[in-house]
């Protein structure tokens, strides 16, 4: 970003300046790279804005694939939205979905940060053990929601033999209406905590030294250095790496497939699943659009936000 | 003797970190571990509790799931993901490049749309796309994986590859435009070839991106494209969960992404942290 | 399948079985004889079929494990080959929902899941069978569609009469304690009475080790029949009256019962058990009672895994103060819309669902679910079915009958069953995991369900 300011702002001022560089050479350019770029929109365009115009005329119609006469049935375009306002189980939803997303960002950042805070460190050891926090990002998701449901098993469960040895008589976690939505954050911090880190880490690797060296010559102890001076340098970075959690948790799927399938009850169904069911389990399409286009939106937003996060945190930096 | 107290409270910490980095990993790794460990058991000890933690470690749950039809899988998975990220890589490159070297005044409108579609759940595309397919027939088919794989993979090559070349110095095509190199040529010749390590990171993301996918391939194909993950769940069967080849066909599906990321880990971060770190 | 070489006048001469009792309506109008003495043409050729792929879906199960062994027979002699695509239930039910919808051409045979056929069927996805039954250049005359128990056919008929689909397999609910034993050193009985099996629970849970009660958690399927037990319903009059009534005082009864009966008598976690875990439950012998379809009992006598063969009893579900509903069921093949091959397909199904077929998966390799009147009273099912001194079959036949007879398996086959039914599920989870009571809860499913049928577009 910093790179590309900079180059603006040569391109507009220096660059009829240099060698060899005529208008017509400039005009030319502006050509060739519109050329370049052509494809990409078009097919952008094609692959994401015509499913998403699609998606928004849906929404008008009461599409259910169980009942042809619905298809293009233009008669009463808001019903669906109207019924939306009085879904309490999609209200629900989008509450059991910020509770899920605010504690798993909140924990991804705190995990995320002490290991990333220990390994920068980068004692040889940890120089070697780093590759192994990365494994459960890696791994296809739903091989990481198949992994929890065997550790939330009591027949086949480590953790549960460990309980019985003990007389702990334990429930699982996955059945109980107060612990469902626990166990998903749990897994779901596991599997992206990873995340989180390598950008911390990432952020850490360009911290100037001269601050640190300074105040540890001050006699600064390593929580003072932490507290006043890591911390507030990767502010910025928190903040954006938060937000891309935020955004990525709301299409959080196999953990709930494989976990609880929403439930028990409907303690752990968020917004993305709860569609999932209307559209691909009951085909109500046409709803199923209409409560997609208000996620959508909701995404729209969190993605402008996270634009001018980052732009604002380079100009800070600058 | 102060300076070596503080060498010894130095090495102090430096041991006690050491030992917490070793738990922490320990405790990361432990979930994965039992999972794999428990595709090498055979189906008595997997429900025998603490009597079956020493076993005889057998092949029986991977041959058996060694069927034609796991192995069909896979290969779709395979072939889905890797069409799909060439397709992106080969459209989205150039794009990137001119969106990085332009003035363009609609460059913030670019970055939305191409974020978005980064971000849009797949249940978003998935209607359209079911909707669709089930009219032009590509429901069940490889291409249409493929062309779904590309409303995420597009994007995430334009805006991975803008930033790199956001980050390259232009002298050198500059240098070639001046020696009269056409710019067709000069992307070629000079800028291309310059961006290997970027293109490699970006292809490992598209492709570790695609071979995840677990939602489209459960809404969007039945039997003959369907893929690895989706099989793996199938495992799930009428008679009950067959916990050794679902642990089996699971580990199946994460051996080419951890190869990879392992690999290629330097890469990998790179990749991730982009977008984040440097905008 | 020795149908090939038969001759002309014997088909003409059982021509006249198939017409009969439960399917007369069914088939009333076939133009049989008219036909007279010709032999059926597709079936009189050798290889009639030579070149056709023939490509079904099913969800797993044992049932077509049988087949595909017995499939090169019928292969060799029609010439076709026949491929299976098997998924898991779950998945099996949403993509062929999704794919029927499409009416797509990429099967031509397919499962018709039980508490589907109300939503398949009126939608128009699949192709009526009764052309194909009422034509003997199709239908082999000892083909004998009567021969069916009646509680397994009943869903697969539509109003027109059409019908749909022939079971492959037939579930009939029935209770079986895996340790009698227990039961009877307290000097009790197997309990006949919902009331009573409370009592029992209360006077067996956790002796030994043993939890009283287990069950799995597809609760649409085991509910309901404690719900009619207490004088409840699940719509007003299934199919012509839809109005849910799932708030009506006997059934907040049933599933406060229910209810109580999971979160008091069973072993933790019962909530999230599949059909499988609550059978092994059974089968180590860590859970004591449970009320299912009998292929999910009868591995508690018959499994090598089964350490409960020698305690293991059986009833039928015990009656409630309206009397007994125990729940049936029966997944049948059908036929697509879209398909492009439809007589291979019922040649297919024909075979598959043949008393020959049932004969040798039911009495040679142990599929004892099975939908045939003939096999069922054959001597050879009789004995196998006589476990620890009891005579199930007759019971399993009962089932079968009594829901045929008194039709109260209605609500399970309309088109909005599906929707509804998840209601159900979640209403008992919800009071179950403790979140509401049931009044609060069965209100809210009520009000849910008619919502969801508002959506659907059924004029309440």
């Amino acid at each position: 970003m910093e790179n590309r300011r900079r180059d603006v702002a040569v391109n507009a001022v220096g660059h009829a300046a240099k060698a060899g560089k005529t208008p017509a050479f400039e005009r030319q350019r502006q050509r060739f790279f519109w050329l370049l770029l052509a494809p990409v929109l078009a097919i952008l365009a094609v692959v994401t804005l015509l499913p998403t115009l699609y998606l928004l005329v849906t929404s008008f119609t009461p599409l259910n694939l169980a009942n042809p006469a619905t298809a293009w049935d233009f008669s009463d375009p808001l019903v669906n939205y109207r019924t939306l306002l009085t879904d309490d189980r999609l209200h629900n939803s989008f509450w059991v979905q910020a509770k899920l997303s605010v504690v798993t960002v909140v924990l991804q950042l705190l995990f995320g940060l002490v290991v990333a805070l220990l390994l920068n460190m980068r004692t040889p050891l940890m120089n070697a053990l780093r590759t192994s926090f990365l494994v459960p990002m890696v791994l296809p998701p739903i091989v990481v929601a198949i992994i929890w449901k065997v550790l939330y098993s009591p027949d086949i469960s480590p953790a549960w033999w460990l309980f019985q040895l003990l007389g702990w008589n334990v429930q699982t976690p996955i059945t109980d209406a107060s612990w469902a939505l626990t166990a998903i954050i749990v897994a779901d911090t596991w599997e992206w905590f990873p995340f989180t880190m390598i950008i911390i880490l990432a952020a850490l690797a360009m911290m100037p030294e001269e601050q640190r060296e300074a105040a540890e010559v001050d006699g600064a102890s390593i929580w003072q250095l932490t507290w006043y001076i890591t911390l507030p340098y990767l502010k910025g970075t928190l903040l954006v790496a938060g937000l891309f959690r935020l955004i990525d948790s709301i299409k959080t799927f196999p953990l709930i497939y494989i976990l609880t399938d929403g439930g028990p009850g409907s303690v752990t169904e968020v917004s993305n699943y709860y569609i999932f069911v209307q559209s691909f389990s009951f085909s109500y399409i046409g709803y199923s659009a209409a409560v997609t286009m208000v996620l959508l939106a909701m995404i729209v937003v969190l993605s402008w936000v996270i634009i001018r996060a980052v732009s604002g945190g380079s100009n800070a930096q600058e | 003797m102060p300076r070596s107290k503080l060498d010894a409270a130095a090495r102090r910490n430096r041991i006690l970190a050491n030992t917490i980095v070793i738990a922490l990993a320990i405790i990361t790794l432990l979930p994965f571990l039992w999972f794999v460990v428990m595709s090498f058991k055979p189906a008595d000890d997997i429900f025998a509790g603490i009597d079956g933690f020493f076993f005889t470690p057998t092949l029986e749950n991977y041959t058996s799931l060694w069927n034609d039809r796991f192995a069909g899988s896979m290969l779709n998975s395979f072939i889905t993901s890797s069409v799909s990220t060439i397709l992106a890589l080969v459209i989205g490159t150039p794009g990137a490049y001119a969106l990085s070297r332009a003035t363009m005044k609609q460059e913030r409108t670019f970055s939305l749309l191409i974020l978005a579609s980064r971000m849009a759940p797949p249940v978003a595309f998935a209607i359209p796309y079911f909707l669709v397919y089930r009219y032009m027939g590509l429901l069940d088919t490889r291409t249409g994986l493929i062309l779904v794989y590309l409303t995420f993979n597009l994007a995430l090559v334009v805006w991975l590859m803008r930033n790199f070349f956001d980050a390259t110095p232009r002298a050198l095509e500059e240098a070639a435009w001046i020696d009269g190199a056409s710019l067709w040529k000069t992307f070629m010749v000079i800028v291309l070839p310059m961006s290997g390590p970027a293109l490699v990171t970006t292809a490992i993301l598209c492709f570790l991106y695609s071979w995840n996918d677990f939602f489209f391939a459960l809404t969007l194909t039945r039997n003959n494209a369907m893929t690895a993950p989706v099989e793996v769940v199938n495992f799930m069967n009428y008679e009950g969960w067959e916990w050794g080849k679902i642990a089996a066909g699971g580990t199946l599906i994460m051996v080419p992404v951890l190869a990879f990321s392992l690999l290629m880990r330097k890469y990998l971060v790179a990749g991730m942290t982009a977008g984040a770190v440097k905008g | 399948m020795k149908r090939d070489d038969r001759t002309a006048a014997e088909t003409a001469a059982s021509a006249g079985l198939f017409r009969r009792d439960v399917l007369k309506f069914a088939l009333a109008g076939s133009a049989l004889a008219a036909v007279g003495l010709r032999a059926p043409a597709v079936l009189a050729n050798a290889k009639p079929f030579e070149g056709v792929t023939l490509r079904g879906a099913c969800f797993q199960h044992i049932f077509h494990t049988y087949i595909q062994k017995l499939l090169p027979e019928f292969e060799e002699q029609t010439g076709m080959k026949v491929e299976f695509d098997l998924q898991a239930f779950p998945v099996y039910n949403q993509r062929m929902d999704l794919e029927l919808s499409t009416h797509g051409s990429s099967y031509d045979f397919c499962n018709i899941t039980h508490s589907f056929s109300g939503r398949w069927i009126s939608a128009g996805w699949l192709t009526p069978l009764n052309d194909f039954l009422n034509d003997p250049n199709k239908t082999a005359a000892d083909f004998d569609p009567d021969d069916f128990v009646s509680g397994t056919q009943i869903a697969y008929i539509d109003a027109n009469k059409q019908l749909h689909g022939f079971a492959w397999e037939a579930g009939a609910m029935l209770l079986a304690a895996s340790r009698f034993d227990i039961l009877d050193k307290e000097g009790i009985a197997m309990p006949t009475t919902l009331a009573g099996m409370i009592d029992v629970c209360k006077a067996i849970h956790n002796k030994n080790g043993v939890a009283a009660f287990v069950a799995d958690r597809l609760h649409h399927w085991n509910f309901p029949p404690y719900l009619m037990g207490f004088g409840g319903k699940v719509f007003r009059d299934p199919p012509r009256d839809l109005m849910p009534v799932l708030d009506t005082p006997e059934v907040i009864e049933a599933a406060t019962y229910y209810s109580e009966l999971l979160s008091n008598y069973c072993p933790p976690g019962v909530l999230s058990y599949t059909d499988d875990q609550a059978m092994r439950n059974q089968l180590a012998g860590r859970a004591n009672m449970r009320i299912n379809a009998m292929s999910w009992l009868l591995p508690l006598a018959k499994s090598d895994d089964s350490r409960v063969k020698d305690t293991v009893r059986f009833a039928l579900m015990p009656e409630g103060p309206a009397g007994g509903f125990p729940a049936c069921n029966a997944n049948a093949y059908g036929i697509p819309a879209g398909s492009n091959q439809k007589d291979a397909a019922w040649a297919f199904i024909q075979w598959a669902t043949s008393k020959k077929t049932f004969e040798r998966t039911a009495l040679e390799m142990g599929g004892l679910a099975t939908p045939r009147r003939s096999i069922i009273e054959d001597p050879r099912y009789k004995e196998a079915l006589t476990i620890n001194g009891q005579d199930i079959a007759s019971m399993y036949l009962d089932v079968l009958e009594r829901s045929g007879r008194e039709g109260y398996m209605a609500y399970r086959t309309v088109p909005i069953w599906p929707q509804t039914g998840e209601k159900i599920n979640k209403a008992i989870e919800r009071i179950a995991s403790g979140q509401a009571d049931a009044a609060t809860s069965m209100k809210a499913a009520q009000a849910e369900a008619v919502e969801d049928i508002k959506k659907a577009g059924v004029k309440l």
